[in-house]
Formats: structure tokens, sequence, C-alpha cells
């Protein structure tokens, strides 16, 4: 940290997003998580936009089908806020994160940038190790806003709106940012999402 | 804080001299009141153990923290608490106790990760600050007196819905409603004077806490560290965030800061950070 509180901030959407590989992989190694395989993109969604129109068949070959990419299988879910959601499922977490950052670049590089809002990975806390201060089982969503380039944790305790564990998110942001995780700053933005589909 | 004392006082002492004119024979379950309320407060010490999961701690398993709460027994003049520490990453801390002999002092490993030496050591002094003013004693007497109505109110409820039924003493209907509205109305004042009983002690241990550490910013940067951890992570969800911009100005004018439910007993955070704040200014600058 410089000597004006200014950690040096990450211009473009990966160098920020891909901290999460690195912090997965060491609360991997110290058995705190499972491994994890589902993350979803959200995005107002935008039917006159010709990409987001027809955004089934322009990932199928980036994500899944096409030469080169990382045969990660989604799904589209609508959300009853307007939302949809682009969830996504596979065995490697790298791929995964991947991607997810293919998913947002696409929509961005097709003028609809504006309409993402954020990024969701799901971990499992194990519990099993001493010391551990995450219940076994506990699920937790890491969430990346593309308006802050920043992540931080959310722990929904039930469906409506302000049902969270606040101080296992505050314990596990600090946590996170121990392992490398770029955490948004300011918990005035940890904003919630109620009701996540996967 | 002597007046809201004296008021409860009065109020009880007008209570019982109403419940014993109007012939009710409530009276003899004052004693059994009396005794739960004995229990907790003669063994408040284990009662929190167990309810709070706390878990004793030697000097040898947490050296520094019983070094802190040693120095600030010492300025206190009170002899060497419980210590125990509650395995939660929540942070807060409390004491218990009816007298210095017999205190505990407990914190939560998340108090002890998030705070500095000193920060922590304001806390435990606040904490400490209780038990040196005799507050679990003064709030033992009010929460008896408390109790005591809330039983009334449901044996009284019970008894006008089937005391009726045998026929014994219908004459008496009148006046049992009469005994039950005053109980409600005594009720609810008395747990007004409680809640403004805890805010003075509440206030009074901060302020006790920080003559004994000369230090009255470091319990204000403790609650505005412990609350800033906490209490900012919004209740919002982030797909409003674009949206409803316009309606949200209001609500959180509204909402403000009684809802904060870190401390619920306490009063608000804000007015206790400004109190240390001013305080603080007036030990810098000697002002009094």
């Amino acid at each position: 940290m410089g000597f004006f509180g200014g950690d040096k901030t990450p211009k473009d959407d990966w160098s920020a997003m891909s901290t999460v590989i690195e912090a997965e992989a060491k609360l991997q190694t110290l058995g705190e998580i499972t491994p994890s395989r589902r993350a979803g993109v959200i995005y107002r969604n935008n039917e006159d936009n010709a990409f987001l129109g027809d955004i089934s068949n322009e990932l199928n070959p980036i994500l899944y089908s096409g030469q080169g990419s990382t045969k990660t299988a989604f799904e589209i879910h609508d959300d009853d806020r307007g939302m949809r959601w682009i969830v996504l499922e596979d065995g490697n977490f790298s791929d995964l994160v991947s991607s997810v950052y293919t998913v947002g670049n696409a929509i961005g590089a097709n003028g609809a940038g504006d309409s993402l809002l954020a990024a969701v990975f799901e971990l499992y806390f194990t519990g099993t190790v001493e010391d551990n201060t995450y219940r076994s089982g506990l699920r937790t969503y890491w969430i990346y806003r593309y308006d802050r380039k920043a992540f931080y944790p959310f722990v929904p305790t039930g469906e409506s709106e302000g049902e969270r564990d606040r101080p296992a998110e505050a314990r596990l942001g600090q946590d996170l940012r121990k392992h490398g995780l770029s955490i948004e700053k300011s918990l005035t933005e940890w904003m919630g999402l109620w009701g996540i589909p996967f | 804080m002597y007046f809201t004392m004296f008021m409860l006082g009065m109020l009880y002492a007008v209570f019982a001299l109403f419940l014993y004119s109007s012939g009710t024979a409530m009276i003899f379950i004052a004693p059994i009141i009396g005794i739960i309320v004995a229990v907790q407060y003669f063994m408040s010490d284990r009662l929190i153990l167990m309810s709070t999961g706390a878990k004793q701690v030697t000097a040898e398993q947490e050296p520094e923290l019983h070094r802190m709460i040693k120095t600030l027994a010492d300025r206190y003049e009170m002899p060497m608490p419980k210590v125990a520490v509650i395995d939660t990453a929540i942070p807060n801390a409390f004491a218990t106790g009816r007298n210095p002999k017999n205190a505990l002092v407990a914190v939560t490993k998340g108090i002890q990760e998030r705070l500095n030496e000193r920060e922590l050591s304001a806390v435990i002094g606040h904490e400490l600050a209780h038990v040196a003013n005799r507050d679990m004693k003064v709030l033992a007497i009010a929460n008896f007196l408390v109790t005591l109505t809330s039983f009334l109110m449901t044996m009284l409820f019970w008894n006008m819905l089937f005391g009726g039924m045998g026929g014994r003493r219908n004459n008496n209907g009148g006046g049992v409603m009469m005994v039950y509205l005053v109980t409600i109305i005594v009720y609810f004042i008395g747990q007004l004077l409680v809640l403004a009983l805890t805010r003075y002690r509440e206030y009074g241990a901060d302020h006790t806490g920080a003559e004994i550490s000369g230090d009255p910013g470091a319990l204000a940067d403790a609650l505005e560290k412990i609350s800033g951890t906490v209490a900012n992570i919004p209740d919002k969800d982030l797909r409003k965030l674009q949206t409803a911009n316009a309606f949200l100005i209001i609500p959180a004018a509204l909402k403000g800061e009684g809802s904060m439910n870190l401390f619920s007993t306490h009063p608000p955070l804000q007015e206790r950070v400004k109190r240390l704040r001013e305080l603080e200014q007036r030990m810098r600058y000697g002002l009094r």
C-alpha cells in the first residue's frame, strides 16, 4: 500500500477477476473449501441488442462447441427483475473463470458493456480445518461487480432482501483479501443478490 | 439517572399499593419470580458461559488477554475477574457478575482479531466499568420488577379467560379487568424506564472507562471499527442499483441509526462516539 493509502487498482476486468483463481487455489490447498464448479454472469437484458437477443446461439461456439473453447456448460435463466443470468458449470476452475470473463467480454464487445451487473462464483466451505471459523457446508458467493472491478463475499441466510450473514461476510472479506482476492474496500458497496438461480 | 431509578421505585411502590388495595391475591407469585431472578443474578457468570458458549481461559492459554485485563482491574482496584473467550467471528464483549469479586469478562475471537491492543483495552475497560459501577445489581432489580409485571399480566389474562367459568367469582370480573389494564400500563412504563436506565448506565460505563484509561478516543475508534465492519454492509439488492436511486434517499434517511442491531440495548452508536470524542477534546485541552 502506498503512502496515500492507494493500492494499485487493476485497470481491466481480467486482472481483477483472475485474482479469484489464486484465492480459490490457496483455500483448496488449505482444505477450507471444496472444489468450485459453478458461476454466473448477470446482466440487464435488452432484446434490441442483436447479440443479447440471440445470446444462446452466440455463446455456444465461444464457450462450448467451438475450437479451443473451454467446453464450459451453460444455461440461461431469466429472473423476475428483468435480469438474465448465464449460469456456467465447469470442473476446471481456471476454465470456469476464463469462461465467465469471456461472457462479460463478449457482451462488452457487442456494445452492451453497461448492462453487465456482476459475475458470481459459488464456493462451499468444508469446516473441517482446525480453527476454521466457517461452518461445514457454508455456501458463499463471491460477487464481482463490473462497475467496481472488485469482489466481495455474499452469504445469504434467506431469500428476502437484507437476509445475509454480515459478520461472516466481513470476516470472509478480510480472509479472502489475505489470499490475494481483489476485494471491494467500501462495505457499503457490498450489495446482495437474493435468489441466485444456482 | 437517579431520577429514573427513583421513578422506577415509585412506579412499583404505587403499583404494589394498588394491588394490595384491590385485594389481588397475586402477591404470592412474587417469591417465585424472586427465586428466578436470584438464580439469574447469583449465577449470571455461569449462565453466560453456558448460553454463549464462552470458554473460560487460563493465563497460559491467553497470556496477553490476561495481562491486559489484570492491568485494567488493578486500575479499577478490583480483583482479577474470570476471563472467557467466545469462539465466534462476531465482534463483541461483555462482562457479568453481581460484584467485582464474582466478575467475568468475555470477549469474542472476532473482536480480538479486529481491534488493536489500545482499542481492545478500551472495550474491556468499558466492560469492567459496568462491574465497578455495580450495573448488574441495578439491572437485576429493575428487571425483577418488569419480569414480575409481565408474569402478572399473563396470569391475569388467563384468569380473566377461565376464572369466571365456574361462576365462583363472577362478581369480581370488572375488578380483575381493572387490575389487568393497570398492570399493562405499569409494564410498559417500567420497560421504558429500564431502557432509559440501561442507556444511562451505558454512557456511564463509557465515561468511567475513558477516565480510567485517559483515552476516550480509543473506545470511539473501537466502536467505529466494529460497526464499520458489519453494519455498513447494505440490505440493498444489486439489481436496484441503477433503477431505484431516486427512492433510496428517503428510506435511508428514515432508517437512520435506530435500527442498528449490533448492541441492541445500547444507546445509538453515533451518540456514544460523539460523546466520547467530546470527552477526548476536553481531556486533551483541559476544558471542563
